[in-house]
């Protein structure tokens, strides 16, 4: 499935750094896909995607959709930023629990739910590229 | 192995000392250790020739002073056979210090060492500081492009502790009134002033749902703890604190756990608790007072959870009963909390076992807490994903 995707016209206030390794997921991400990486050995997925298993340290990993849904575990609404955050504030950031057995940390957007609330994964495409965030899945119907 | 004792300790009264770079006159790291290190070694009444290992907490990179502790071995001519090294661990970082300076006395490497450390970063605003800070709290890739702040992550905690056990924004926030109280009677703390809990309900929001005073201030601070071997301690013949216990864990997460756990329960905490408390051979109901290393008020009420200090999902309601007041049934960070004592974090865990000394040897004043015989002292990184404690006894 294609994740949601929310145009903005911005660039990322800190871009993140790209591998020769993880452009596979900024480019899938670009493109509406969310991936981890899933271990060959152990099946164990992993998030942020490693080149290396965390759990058994296998090199062999592949490339695997994620559900994009999952819990909001805990947010919190940021007042005081770092300087390339300063023009965003107030804004939002989550953990969240997605149904695939992975702890995510992101942004959250759209309205405010209680914890436990149920979430998707959205793309927010800015000029410069692309980032994730979560909203409550009920904003996408 | 020798058994560990402090014998002497010197404090800079936190605030903000730091000069700004265009400063005619200059407040310098150097200088200001200095001082402290002849002022701690008159306090232990040790002689210079026996101290033999320096471990200094890593300053600031605002420090222009680079390979400070072996600036200092020359600063004070100080010729070592133990180690002389900055240690670096986040909040951690002073008590890896300590506990590094520990083991050379253990290991039998040093009569006498000096745990010590300089943290001066108020003259850099904190939009600035934070552009560094963020990235020591998270991936810098996977996390930080979200804007996530250091101190973003405890907020999550307390947002999650508020939803799990039904407790108010103005339970927790009792935390600070109460550090406050205590922090009015510390000299060297750095917010003295008392504050009601409708003040610091009214602060503006930080990282929701705390407020101002319920999250650290930027400060500047410098501590020298004098380390001795139990038979130099017993020789001076003056009250020491014996380092009765001591637990590590890491729980190989940052900040937060892929594999979703529960993140409120501070498991590294737990854990090294509980290895602390069996390494002093007591329980947690021995301790006397702790001073935990507990930047946001929802920290102070987690890690207590976590010692066993108070019950589980109680923490809260624990300060608001008075319970962790100075004169309640286990005193909690008497010398104020980082909220009000402040939190020059490079430095922090030595203040607070600067304050567990003073209260071991009952020089604490107006905040002494009664027979303080047991103390323990705790530090943490991250969100608690690494934790150290320190069980100390009074030895006169």
């Amino acid at each position: 499935m294609t994740l949601p995707t929310i145009n903005l016209d911005a660039k990322r206030s800190y871009p993140p750094r790209v591998t020769a390794f993880t452009k596979r997921f900024w480019e899938a991400l670009g493109e509406g896909k969310f991936l981890a990486t899933v271990c060959q050995a152990c099946q164990q997925k992993a998030f942020p995607p490693k080149p290396i298993c965390p759990h058994c340290w296998s090199n062999k990993v592949a490339w695997v959709d994620l559900s994009p849904t999952g819990e909001l575990y805990s947010a919190t609404t940021i007042h005081a930023a770092p300087a390339a955050f300063a023009n965003e504030v107030p804004y939002r950031v989550a953990i969240v629990d997605l149904d695939d057995g992975l702890r995510i940390a992101t942004k959250l957007i759209g309205d405010h739910v209680p914890l436990g609330s149920r979430v998707e994964i959205v793309v927010l495409q800015y000029r410069d590229g692309p980032l994730f965030a979560a909203r409550p899945l009920e904003d996408s119907h | 192995m020798q058994n560990v004792a402090i014998i002497g300790s010197a404090a800079l009264p936190i605030g903000r000392w730091q000069t700004k770079a265009n400063d005619a006159e200059q407040v310098l790291e150097h200088e200001v250790i200095a001082r402290l290190v002849v002022e701690a070694m008159a306090d232990a009444q040790a002689d210079k020739t026996d101290v033999s290992a320096i471990l200094f907490a890593q300053p600031r990179p605002y420090t222009l002073q680079k390979y400070f502790a072996t600036f200092i071995a020359n600063y004070l001519r100080l010729p070592c056979n133990g180690i002389v090294a900055e240690l670096m661990g986040n909040g951690m970082t002073a008590a890896l210090a300590f506990d590094a300076a520990a083991d050379q006395i253990r290991l039998g490497r040093a009569r006498v060492a000096l745990a010590l450390g300089v943290n001066f970063e108020t003259a850099t605003p904190a939009i600035e500081h934070m552009m560094s800070s963020m990235r020591t709290t998270g991936d810098v890739d996977f996390h930080v492009p979200f804007g996530f702040t250091p101190i973003s992550w405890y907020a999550m905690d307390a947002a999650r502790y508020m939803h799990e056990y039904g407790v108010t924004r103005a339970e927790l926030a009792s935390v600070a009134v109460k550090n406050r109280g205590h922090a009015a009677l510390n000299p060297i703390a750095q917010f003295r002033k008392p504050i009601t809990l409708e003040e610091v309900l009214a602060q503006k929001p930080i990282v929701e749902p705390l407020g101002l005073f319920e999250v650290p201030p930027r400060s500047d601070g410098a501590v020298c703890l004098v380390l001795a071997s139990e038979d130099v301690a017993k020789s001076i013949g003056q009250p020491y604190s014996l380092v009765r216990g001591r637990g590590f864990f890491h729980e190989g997460a940052h900040q937060i756990s892929e594999v979703p756990n529960d993140m409120i329960a501070l498991t590294a905490a737990k854990v090294a608790g509980q290895r602390a408390y069996k390494d002093a051979k007591i329980t947690s109901r021995q301790i006397d007072f702790a001073e935990v290393y507990a930047p946001c008020t929802i920290i102070e009420v987690l890690v207590s959870e976590a010692l066993d200090l108070v019950p589980k999902g109680g923490g809260a309601r624990a300060a608001v009963a008075g319970e962790t007041r100075l004169g309640g049934r286990i005193p909690i960070c008497t010398s104020g909390g980082l909220q009000s004592r402040g939190h020059p974090a490079y430095v922090t865990p030595l203040y607070s076992f600067h304050e567990a000394f003073e209260q071991l040897r009952g020089r604490a004043g107006e905040r002494q807490v009664e027979n303080a015989r047991l103390g323990l002292v705790s530090a943490e990184l991250g969100n608690y994903n690494a934790a150290l404690v320190h069980v100390l006894e009074a030895q006169s």
